[in-house]
């Protein structure tokens, strides 16, 4: 019996005694964030699926060895997603610019963002997402789409929270930079 | 400085609206995780080396089970025993294939062997 209450840790352990019904329970709990988060960083549903089942499999391959309270499965499997996400950004782009080459962003125009229709926006955001260097972009999704805490960011990046804090600063000035130079483009300049 | 702020402002409206937007897990997906997950834990459930498991016991038994599998390893050990350390009673063997080493064993010792076969016809 699986009750709301059982620790992802708990299924895990159960999973790994033969138990199916734990890994349908733990599919429902985590496969969704995990899928959300790379089809937000990849910006492509078909290789969000593909990174979300190989993160997965990890999962289930990792169970009999899981040590409850050596970290969140969830944590965990955010770590292993993003990380599949970076490895395949870096083979699309064969390369990847460090922090320190990430440039500032330029202030936004002003008054532009409202202006986008709505049927537009969740588009917009996305491909304003898509400009952001890859760090930046993982930051920002994890802060403010999963709103997760800048140290667990801290502990799936594998940065100090420091640097959580500039990656998601910088990356929310160039998602509203990036947002307005769309509006520009797609017609909604500010004539007022 | 302030309209800027007010972008800030409509962003995080957006990023709001966003939050509210999870996409929903494909059908397909979750079936090749599913699918995934069972033939994980298949492996769990099987032993790590059947075959190689299997071989000892068929092994074993047919050596007559433990027993005499520690008669064997006894004998063994026995054999190893005396061929390093033999009893002084016992030639070394050591020697003997040191003794035999480059001579040639003469079968028909003073005969030439080809010179009877002549002779027999």
């Amino acid at each position: 019996m699986i009750e709301p209450a059982d620790s992802d840790a708990a299924l895990l352990a159960r999973f790994a005694q033969g138990e199916s019904r734990a890994a349908r329970a733990l599919t429902a709990r985590l496969a969704p964030r995990a899928y959300g988060v790379a089809r937000r960083v990849l910006g492509d549903a078909a290789e969000a699926e593909d990174v979300t089942q190989e993160a997965m499999l990890r999962l289930w391959r990792i169970a009999p060895d899981w040590q409850t309270g050596r970290a969140q499965v969830s944590t965990w499997l955010y770590r292993v997603t993003m990380n599949l996400c970076l490895d395949l950004l870096r083979r699309r782009r064969g390369g990847s610019p460090g922090l320190d080459e990430i440039p500032e962003p330029a202030d936004p125009a002003p008054g532009v963002v409202q202006r986008l229709q709505d049927t537009d926006r969740m588009d917009a955001l996305q491909n304003a997402l898509m400009t952001l260097p890859e760090r930046q972009r993982q930051a920002v999704v994890l802060r403010h789409l999963e709103e997760l805490s800048n140290p667990e960011i801290a502990g799936i990046m594998e940065i100090g929270v420091e640097a959580v804090e500039s990656l998601t600063a910088r990356g929310k000035r160039a998602l509203a930079a990036a947002l307005a130079d769309q509006s520009a483009a797609l017609g909604y300049e500010d004539h007022g | 400085m302030a309209e800027t702020d007010t972008n800030m402002h409509e962003l995080d409206r957006l990023l709001q609206v966003a939050r509210q937007e999870k996409p929903d897990l494909p059908e397909a997906l979750e079936a090749r995780i599913l699918r995934d997950a069972a033939r994980v834990r298949a492996g769990f459930a099987a032993p790590a080396r059947p075959g190689a498991a299997a071989l000892w016991r068929q092994l074993r038994a047919a050596l007559g089970g433990w027993p005499a599998m520690g008669g064997l390893a006894a004998a063994c050990a026995a054999g190893l025993w005396l061929g390093l350390a033999p009893p002084a009673a016992l030639p070394d063997p050591v020697m003997l294939l040191d003794d035999t080493s480059g001579e040639t064993l003469a079968l028909f010792s003073g005969d030439d062997l080809a010179l009877a076969m002549l002779e027999d016809g």
